[in-house]
């Protein structure tokens, strides 16, 4: 699959700029205080409560095994709606809602420079800026968080 | 359904005014006027918006009322009164379509138009209202609707149907079904009740007038033959086996054809389940067979009110989503209560304040109470399908059983009784096939023919008991030792008590029956039994004695919105334990600990040696106390599973709400939940069962949480 044109949420991940559907994004909030989930893999931050309902936070630095860093004034939480839940992303800063043109998305490079490849949908150079656009239902694969969980266990309690 | 559209439309409104004026004008002597009338009022009906088929019913009552070869006589002024009435009271009825109880209405009018109908003289009987005529049934059988051919015209709703319409036919039509099947088990008992008789053929009945408004004419004749099969011939040769069988395999199909039905609302293929058309043929050969009488119609009463027993409180039907989420936000304003309640500024330096938020908090805990309540329902449904199950395979297995049920009224949360009617059809299943004995075993041994199965619910602190008890062979301590010692489930040298063998029989893999039949007896069974109801919070016990019987037990918390649990601390962090797993908290003296070599950490409590699991290593947590005598110990258990877990301290007792935390991340080992604690932040709840596993694993070549 590859990028469709349309308007792009765009973040930073260190230097890197990321780009996500605007239509996935839910709401952007501020980092609130989070629980640790143990057992989990490193790239899950653990859980928050949005307005009572319980959401997890995945670090995308840690998912996209970047350096990682402590939140700092700039970050983000990007909430998304993926697989029939709401997720929230925590990214260094958010930069802005970029239109992107057909013309100017190229497929994505057959080795990613520090992103594995299968998230990445497409390459957007723009104004002498380059931004990597990310499907982030692959992102947040639900196939592989279940799977990172070292067994099934029982249903949880809705 | 945006509400909009609920409104039906101001042009037919008016259309209804200008009928009423035209009846209202109209002179007893005029029957061409009065023919063209009717024939208006049944062109009306088609411009009636499909979902208000309730209406038409009354609809057709109304031109009836105006056919102008009914009688001339004395009556008819009041006849046409009649029908004006109706008419009026069905253009009100349309025109509010949210009013609270709108069915009473046109009730009250349509009572009066067939009372006078059904005086008029006895010269005309073929003007007689008969129900299926009112229904927009045909007055043929059925059995021309379907012929006697090898195929039965495909299941297909017409183009026009409305969609809800269908909806609410498939949720009215499973409580009759259900209502139903109750009935005729009664029946089977008591063949003369009159009453239950009376249930079953206003079930068929109910069922047959909407199936024939949606031109389900399938379904209309088998409802229609199940509804004569109870007849006047039960008080022939009273209430037989096979009568019984047939009525309920006709139940059977019904409730097949509905699933199917509510399925292709979702898009899945309409077609009629396998089986149905024997059914119907079954039902057709003994409905021709000499002297059996037509269906007489259940009466005027159990035709237009298709929704409602007589008797039966009011109720309105609630989607379920809606419900939960308002049961969800209850839970929350609790929780929210809570959290004010806590906040120093409402505490005892401003007692004004503090009077209020008390009071605030008796409201909400009254309102949760009544929303709690919202989603309780009886157990009867779920017993009255165990009842059937264990009629229909002690019958397969050739044993005779005689079930009997008490407290089928107590209540529980409705997620919970899908949850817990799995478990309980596999241990009815068990008791069946392996517990209760054929005739002649039983007789040899003393006991009666017949096998006694009884389920018994009661609610008690706050938990619902169910107990299934068989006088049945009992289970046999010996077999499942070996069983169990032949697959590595106990070592060879290990001594178990009887309770401790007795429980075995829940570990995965064990099954002690001599011949695997079709129903159970595969080694899968109670091991999933105990599995879903510990994943419920809930606990299963067996009790046996040889030769006697066996009474399995099972207990789980009236719901699971609300749980109740202990917020423990440990490091920075915080957990819930449910408060049903926690028996006890101590401080251990230093001397009470100790170790077994290759086994582990031990802690004395009294008389029992507990494993000791550093809940903080499990769970990696750091910066947790280390020292068991400076912290704190608590014994949590799980079936018969107990350990003593390490924690750092107690913070308090508390209800919460449990959320699932799997969005995004999947199962999580050891946690079975979230909840929102008094300060805004998430604390998991622990998965007792889980957390026991994990520590067994952890240490894997010991018998550590024993």
């Amino acid at each position: 699959m590859s990028a469709v044109p349309g308007k792009y949420l765009t973040f930073f991940l260190g230097a890197e700029e990321y780009g996500m559907e605007i239509l996935a994004v839910h709401e952007i909030i501020g980092v609130l205080p989070i629980t640790r989930v143990p057992r989990t893999p490193p790239f899950v931050r653990g859980v928050i409560n949005l307005r009572g309902r319980v959401i997890s936070i995945l670090d995308l630095r840690r998912k996209f095994d970047l350096p990682a860093v402590e939140p700092g004034p700039t970050s983000c939480v990007i909430v998304v709606a993926a697989h029939a839940a709401h997720v929230g992303l925590l990214v260094d800063r958010v930069s802005e809602v970029a239109d992107i043109a057909a013309g100017d998305i190229e497929p994505p490079p057959p080795l990613g420079a520090g992103v594995r490849t299968d998230y990445l949908v497409g390459i957007a150079k723009s104004a002498a800026r380059v931004r990597l656009l990310l499907d982030i239902s692959r992102v947040i694969d639900a196939g592989d968080l279940a799977a990172a969980g070292p067994d099934g266990g029982a249903p949880t309690a809705a | 359904m945006p509400p909009a559209s609920r409104r039906t439309p101001r042009a037919i409104l008016s259309r209804f005014d200008e009928l009423s004026a035209a009846i209202g004008r109209l002179v007893v002597s005029d029957l061409e006027t009065r023919g063209a009338l009717r024939t208006d009022v049944l062109a009306l009906i088609d411009h009636v918006p499909a979902r208000e088929a309730r209406a038409c019913v009354s609809l057709r009552l109304v031109a009836e009322a105006l056919r102008p070869d009914r009688d001339r006589g004395e009556r008819q002024p009041a006849l046409h009164r009649a029908a004006l009435a109706l008419l009026e009271a069905v253009r009100t009825y349309l025109a509010s379509p949210k009013a609270s109880d709108r069915l009473s209405l046109i009730e009250g009018p349509e009572r009066s138009a067939i009372a006078i109908m059904r005086n008029l003289p006895e010269a005309s009987p073929a003007l007689k209202p008969r129900t299926s005529d009112l229904i927009g049934l045909t007055d043929r059988r059925p059995r021309s609707v379907v012929a006697r051919a090898d195929s039965l015209p495909a299941l297909a709703l017409p183009n026009d149907t409305d969609r809800s319409l269908v909806g609410d036919f498939c949720d009215e039509a499973r409580e009759y079904i259900e209502s139903a099947e109750a009935a005729l088990l009664v029946l089977e008992r008591e063949p003369d009740n009159g009453e239950a008789a009376q249930t079953v053929m206003r079930a068929f009945h109910s069922i047959k007038g909407t199936a024939g408004f949606l031109k389900l004419d399938g379904l209309v004749a088998l409802a229609h033959h199940g509804e004569s099969l109870l007849g006047e011939r039960r008080h022939g040769d009273g209430f037989a086996g096979r009568i019984s069988a047939l009525s309920l395999r006709a139940l059977d199909a019904l409730r097949d054809t509905v699933k199917n039905l509510d399925a292709s609302r979702n898009g899945a293929p309409l077609a009629y389940p396998p089986g149905f058309l024997d059914a119907l043929r079954e039902l057709e050969d003994i409905d021709a067979e000499p002297g059996a009488p037509a269906a007489e119609p259940a009466g005027p009463r159990a035709a237009s009110a298709p929704a409602r027993d007589a008797g039966a409180t009011h109720s309105a039907r609630v989607r379920l989503d809606r419900l939960d989420a308002l049961v969800d936000l209850v839970g929350e304003l609790v929780v929210a209560h809570w959290m004010i309640a806590q906040d120093p500024a409402s505490g005892h330096d401003h007692p004004e304040r503090a009077r209020k938020v008390a009071h605030a908090g008796k409201l909400v805990r009254h309102l949760h109470d009544m929303s709690m309540g919202l989603r309780m329902v009886p157990l009867r449904g779920t017993c009255n399908k165990l009842v059937r199950l264990a009629r229909d395979l002690a019958q397969r297995a050739g044993k005779e059983v005689d079930c009997r049920v008490e407290g089928e009224m107590t209540e529980l949360d409705r997620n919970m009784v899908e949850l817990v009617a799995d478990p309980l059809m596999h241990m009815v299943r068990n008791a069946i096939d392996h517990g209760i004995e054929p005739p002649e075993e039983r007789q040899i041994r003393g006991k009666p023919a017949a096998g006694c199965l009884t389920l018994r619910a009661t609610q008690m602190n706050g938990q619902v008991v169910v107990t299934l008890s068989d006088d049945g062979r009992g289970l046999q301590r010996d077999r499942i030792l070996e069983r169990a010692q032949a697959r590595g489930l106990v070592g060879p040298g290990e001594v178990l008590n009887d309770a401790d063998v007795l429980d075995l029989i829940f570990a995965p893999g064990l099954s002690t029956a001599q011949q695997v039949t079709d129903v159970s007896g595969r080694g899968v069974g109670m091991d999933v039994v105990r599995r879903n109801i510990q994943a419920l919070h809930g606990r299963v016990d067996v009790q046996s004695t040889p030769g006697q019987g066996t009474t399995i037990t099972l207990r789980v918390p009236l719901t699971l919105a609300i749980t109740d649990g202990m917020l423990v601390r440990v490091g920075d962090e915080r957990y819930i334990v449910p408060t049903t797993n926690v028996v006890v908290s101590f401080r251990p003296e230093r001397s009470a600990l100790f170790t077994v070599g290759g086994r582990g950490e031990m802690v004395r409590l009294r008389h029992d040696v507990l494993p000791l699991v550093r809940l903080h290593r499990l769970l990696d947590v750091p910066g947790a106390c280390d020292d068991p005598a400076a912290a704190l110990l608590m014994v949590v258990g799980a079936g018969e599973r107990r350990c003593a877990l390490l924690v750092d301290s107690i913070v308090g007792q508390q209800q919460v709400v449990a959320k699932p935390v799997t969005a995004g991340i999947g199962d999580v080992p050891g946690i079975s939940g979230a909840a929102i604690l008094g300060d805004g932040r998430v604390g998991l709840i622990l998965d007792v069962p889980q957390v026991l596993e994990l520590a067994r694993r952890a240490q894997p070549n010991t018998q550590a949480v024993a």
